[in-house]
């Protein structure tokens, strides 16, 4: 509100050549909207155009798709499961080194995943640092599909563990408080009251994570490679489908892009619901 | 190839235009500020060769040459594998010069009148499959690539190297009996985008072996990799054709490159890097 009041002040007094500027504004609104839409209308317009809804039913499809539900559903329950208590602890202890431990979580979102592939083989790689103590017991993790999930927790991570924190944060801590006092146990006080309050920035942080560990491509083919049906997940399939059958191709961006609008749109809904709850 | 048609084609020059604007972009700035540095005529000006990606170590060399008997040229080289580069060529990517390691591509090439007057065959080239040099799965012969459990990597479908592959077990199934393609293919791993990846996967020590030329066994690599030959009778001859483009914006530097790879010393520096010699 205040916002807005200022606004308004400067508005008055700035007088003609804003009408100018908030023009611009529109038309550079307008352009960025163009821009990332029509993409997204070509790739409907060619599955339209040459029918290749057949094509998301292709067995590459199928088993890509499927590949990518299994692996994003793991390393989802690998990150909720790790994250959750981890971006707790960054969102309410101080102890030395947490601004590198943060610093280190936030690595995976700036390392361009095909480096991130390259550091996951020399470190599970056959002869990699973890990798060659595995092979001793026989277990090799490149070229399948751990290696799969390996390279979406690391890259995907990050975007749950921020966004948890900063929803952790913006819980009171009077409020955690008021239930222990109440005789709550420290565990309790975390599943029942924490979380609930923080639960629309954790959903719409797995939301994000999941994403990303979907369209991961860069750590994938890098470090697991690509097999139809164990590791070649849909951004893989659109890459190799992309060498002959472009309806696969196409058919296998529209679902993804589908699935990206509907995270977005779930993601701007639960944000604005958490808007709602603090005011 | 039902989708080679109109649509495909802007469809997929659409992402194309990224490698071109890549290429060209650089390529026509740095001619036109060589024009601008004073050699005049003839002098001067960048030769982009488009060369399948084995040729990488030994265009890579000739290239130097060509600069220096060349004085103000520049050559600017693109090694992917020939199919993906025959692709470009068709959305019109501005190249000077396409060498294949198959004749497939060129006489698509020549079909579809892109190619400046007739290809010539410069180098032959054999298959042999490559295993690390602590050879983890014991692949002493041809044969034992068949093995049960051997982790086999393959360049993807339509690739050359990989096109070659599957002919050479096409015939060894004739030798050895039906089924040993069959046990070959159900070993594979991971399908790479080009043969330097998929003998990449070897030198890093990941895959078991993998099908790639002789003259990919470089220096570089000898101390990791060990080859072992697939008998002659059941072995493939690659040729590789080269001819200067159509659309070449400078087809005399073209023709000299021609000219140098079909030459005494590009003959010589193909041989040392493994090739054989086929003018």
């Amino acid at each position: 509100m205040m916002g807005r009041g200022k606004d308004g002040r400067l508005l008055g007094r700035t007088g003609p050549g804003d009408a100018l500027a908030s023009g611009m504004a529109v038309a550079a609104l307008a352009l960025l909207a163009g821009f990332i839409s029509l993409p997204f209308i070509s790739l409907l317009l060619w599955t339209v155009s040459e029918n290749s809804w057949r094509a998301m039913a292709s067995p590459v499809a199928i088993d890509a798709l499927l590949l990518s539900i299994k692996t994003t559903s793991v390393s989802m329950a690998i990150i909720l499961t790790v994250g959750t208590p981890a971006a707790y602890v960054l969102a309410r202890a101080d102890f030395p080194g947490k601004k590198i431990v943060e610093t280190l979580v936030d690595i995976p979102a700036v390392l361009p995943p095909s480096a991130a592939g390259i550091a996951l083989l020399l470190t599970f790689g056959r002869f990699g640092l973890v990798g060659q103590h595995l092979e001793v017991f026989g277990v090799t993790v490149t070229f399948t599909t751990a290696a799969v999930v390996i390279a979406e927790v690391f890259v995907a991570g990050h975007f749950y563990v921020r966004q948890a924190a900063v929803g952790f944060s913006g819980v009171r801590r009077d409020v955690e408080e008021a239930a222990l006092v109440d005789g709550a146990s420290r565990f309790s006080a975390f599943t029942k009251v924490t979380v609930p309050l923080a639960f629309p920035a954790l959903v719409a942080g797995a939301m994000m994570a999941w994403a990303r560990a979907l369209g991961e491509f860069g750590a994938t083919i890098v470090f697991a490679g690509s097999f139809r049906g164990v590791t070649q997940t849909v951004p893989l399939a659109i890459f190799a489908e992309f060498q002959g059958n472009i309806d696969a191709a196409v058919a296998l961006s529209v679902l993804v892009l589908g699935f990206a609008f509907v995270v977005i749109l779930a993601v701007r809904y639960l944000t604005a619901k958490t808007t709602n709850h603090e005011n | 190839m039902p989708f080679l048609h109109a649509g495909w084609r802007v469809l997929r020059a659409a992402v194309c235009l990224v490698v071109l604007v890549g290429m060209s972009g650089c390529g026509s700035s740095a001619s036109e500020g060589d024009d601008g540095g004073g050699s005049s005529g003839g002098e001067g000006g960048t030769l982009t060769v488009l060369a399948a990606s084995s040729l990488t170590d030994a265009f890579g060399e000739l290239a130097k040459t060509f600069e220096e008997q060349n004085p103000g040229v520049e050559v600017r080289q693109s090694f992917e594998s020939s199919s993906t580069l025959l692709t470009q060529i068709q959305q019109g990517a501005p190249a000077d010069v396409f060498a294949s390691a198959s004749e497939e591509e060129m006489d698509t090439a020549v079909e579809e009148d892109l190619a400046e007057g007739e290809p010539q065959v410069f180098v032959k080239n054999r298959e042999v499959v490559m295993v690390p040099k602590d050879n983890p799965a014991g692949i002493e012969g041809f044969r034992d690539v068949a093995k049960p459990g051997v982790k086999l990597v393959l360049a993807e479908e339509g690739v050359p190297a990989a096109d070659y592959a599957l002919e050479i077990l096409g015939k060894a199934d004739e030798e050895y009996g039906a089924g040993f393609k069959k046990d070959v293919l159900s070993n594979v791993v991971s399908r790479e985008a080009d043969v330097r990846a998929s003998v990449n996967r070897v030198v890093v020590g990941d895959a078991d072996a993998t099908f790639g030329y002789a003259s990919d066994y470089t220096p570089d690599i000898r101390d990791r990799v060990e080859v072992v030959p697939i008998p002659p009778d059941l072995n493939i001859v690659a040729t590789y054709p080269v001819a200067a483009l159509k659309d070449a914006k400078e087809p005399d530097l073209a023709r000299k490159w021609v000219d140098l790879v079909t030459g005494e010393e590009g003959q010589r520096v193909l041989k040392k890097w493994g090739f054989e010699p086929a003018v």
